[in-house]
């Protein structure tokens, strides 16, 4: 069965477990284009192991994922991989930047691995890193990044290659709270500004203000849905990314 | 206790490893036990080749141990740094004192001394049966190679100070290594002393060579370990120039991180790939080829080549988690393999050049 039109990103009844423990327990959710979807939950509620199954790391056992109306949960481990590298970005909870690497070269690295120009990637990779604040770290190596900025790298590295959807794992969780709103924030207004579709876990509710719509998550069900309206603008947005 | 708790339940690789240094252990103890039954002192020093390369690989090998990286979870528990060298130390001995053991066994059973099994007495000759073996000279022989590895294994995992803020390469450990320069004077100096003592030409050392020619080598040995971590670093500077795409990058960023780790491997290994082009093409003028020569150059390749081999499982086990975090973003695995393919033939391009040269210098003066 296909997926209703209006969703970039779809999932049906997806069931997972580690072992014995089930970690998704039928959880069905769409994504629109240009929306920002925040998945809230407490720990081990199921939030990572959903994103996880919605960007194509894990096959779900039971349950469908669907992306701009092509089945993601049907294709081999190489097609999902290559998914991943051209359409989807993904932000971890840590930065895990590629320590030998210049931040620039970290940022850049969707694009040097799709082949592309050395000039152009280092061009994008400049590019986004001013967006984010991160201008002036270029040639700086991971290891003399503070948490906060190691994680704005981190974001431009998901964002350079312009994907259709950005995934992000409790991306703030390792940062002290103000440090971490702003980064938060300063993500989903470059990820609307950009009409990327983002998919953000957050405990604490912390992106939950941000958000279009917030699906709640309690041992791998979905517990609720909530749609903030109404949508902030662009205006709004702006105003935001201080 | 707790060593041996962690050995019963350790992992087949972690086991197989140790299984690898008591052999290696074995090896260093039949030779000791083996100049001792020839009751000569040059061969007994010549027996310290084999120890340093035995003593090298147990301390890789400890470092690769499961243990020798407590979580914090871990440390958290009491079992943290401080601990580590302790455990270190304990099980190197034990198993190095396992493998003394057994090249006492093997010694006395090709000695001819236990009977009942194949082969029995089959070197007497060569270790000099019939002949005195004090207990107490050959017991403290056994006791020094596992002493000596397991020394060293605490050294080599003491708990070091948390580093100061990190600023710059330097801080990232991409700055070069300040070895080079030190190793290359060392190896000019052995080849030197080489030529030089070839010319007065006299007896005395191992075959037709004198002590002077046989000093020279160890000095070039010497040279090329210290030269390893430069010229590893230089492999991964050649990788990255000229604009490298992401190949590239990940082949030679990683050695040039990795440069001081594996570099001091692959340094011992070019001194004893050049040590056996040197013998071979030195042909008569060379020491002499008898089986106990063979096993001791035997034991120094197979500990060379072990410790470079077990040096890459470790800079593996350290990345392991940017590896993962690479997975995550998609990429291929193919790139990771190339970039493992790229780095070795990097330094194949590096080294293979160096020893030739060196060995090719080194055997000038004998011809």
């Amino acid at each position: 069965m296909a997926p209703p039109d209006n969703d970039v990103l779809f999932s049906r009844s997806l069931h997972y477990s580690y072992g014995t423990t089930p970690a998704l327990a039928g959880v069905s959710l769409g994504v629109g284009e240009g929306e920002v979807l925040a998945v809230d939950g407490p720990r081990g509620s199921g939030k990572t192991t959903l994103l996880r199954c919605l960007s194509g790391q894990l096959k779900p056992e039971q349950g469908e994922v669907w992306f701009n109306s092509g089945a993601v949960h049907t294709l081999s481990a190489a097609r999902r991989e290559r998914l991943r590298l051209t359409r989807f970005g993904w932000i971890d909870t840590r930065p895990e930047l590629v320590p030998e690497l210049r931040a620039w070269e970290n940022a850049a690295l969707p694009l040097l691995l799709a082949g592309e120009s050395h000039r152009r990637a280092r061009k994008a990779a400049g590019e986004w890193l001013d967006r984010l604040d991160a201008g002036d770290l270029m040639k700086a190596r991971p290891r003399s990044l503070t948490p906060a900025q190691a994680q704005r790298v981190a974001i431009a590295r998901a964002l350079v290659h312009e994907p259709a959807v950005v995934f992000a794992d409790e991306p703030t969780a390792a940062l002290h709270t103000m440090e971490g709103a702003q980064v938060l924030r300063t993500l989903i207004a470059a990820c609307r500004s950009h009409g990327v579709t983002t998919v953000v876990a957050s405990h604490l509710h912390q992106a939950v203000d941000l958000a279009d719509r917030v699906v709640t998550l309690v041992d791998g069900r979905v517990r609720g849905t909530a749609v903030r309206t109404p949508r902030p603008t662009a205006e709004d947005s702006c105003s935001l990314s201080v | 206790m707790l060593a041996l708790r962690l050995a019963r339940g350790a992992r087949p690789g972690a086991t197989l490893r140790r299984l690898l240094v008591a052999g290696a252990s074995a090896g260093v103890g039949f030779l000791l036990l083996a100049a001792l039954g020839q009751a000569s002192v040059p061969w007994l020093l010549w027996c310290a080749v084999p120890m340093a390369a035995v003593t090298h690989f147990a301390v890789v090998v400890a470092r690769t141990d499961p243990y020798a990286r407590p979580t914090a979870v871990q440390a958290a528990a009491g079992f943290g740094p401080v601990n580590v060298p302790v455990l270190a130390a304990v099980s190197t001995l034990v198993s190095c004192l396992a493998g003394s053991a057994v090249g006492l066994l093997f010694f006395l059973h090709l000695r001819g001394e236990i009977a009942g099994l194949p082969f029995d007495g089959a070197a007497a000759g060569l270790l000099g049966a019939g002949g005195p073996l004090p207990p107490a000279a050959a017991l403290t022989l056994l006791v020094v190679p596992p002493v000596l590895a397991a020394g060293a294994s605490a050294f080599g995992l003491r708990p070091v100070a948390a580093a100061p803020a990190p600023s710059g390469d330097r801080a990232a450990g991409l700055s070069a290594p300040g070895d080079l320069p030190w190793g290359a004077a060392l190896v000019a100096t052995g080849l030197a002393i080489g030529a030089y003592a070839s010319r007065s030409g006299a007896g005395g050392g191992l075959g037709e060579l004198s002590p002077a020619v046989l000093g020279s080598w160890g000095v070039i040995a010497l040279g090329m370990v210290l030269a390893g971590p430069g010229m590893t670093y230089l492999a991964g500077r050649a990788l990255c120039v000229l604009r490298p795409g992401a190949l590239r990058l990940f082949a030679g960023r990683v050695l040039l991180e990795e440069a001081r780790r594996i570099g001091r491997p692959l340094g011992a290994l070019s001194a004893v790939g050049a040590g056996i082009l040197v013998t071979l093409q030195a042909g008569g003028q060379g020491p002499r080829l008898g089986p106990i020569v063979v096993t001791g150059a035997g034991l120094v390749v197979g500990c060379a080549v072990a410790t470079v081999l077990i040096a890459a499982l470790e800079t593996r086990g350290v990345r392991a988690d940017t590896t993962a975090a690479l997975r995550r973003l998609g990429t291929p695995a193919g790139v990771l393999r190339g970039a493992v393919a790229l780095r070795a033939a990097a330094l194949v391009a590096v080294f293979g050049p160096a020893v030739v040269l060196v060995a090719q210098l080194a055997v000038l003066p004998l011809r």
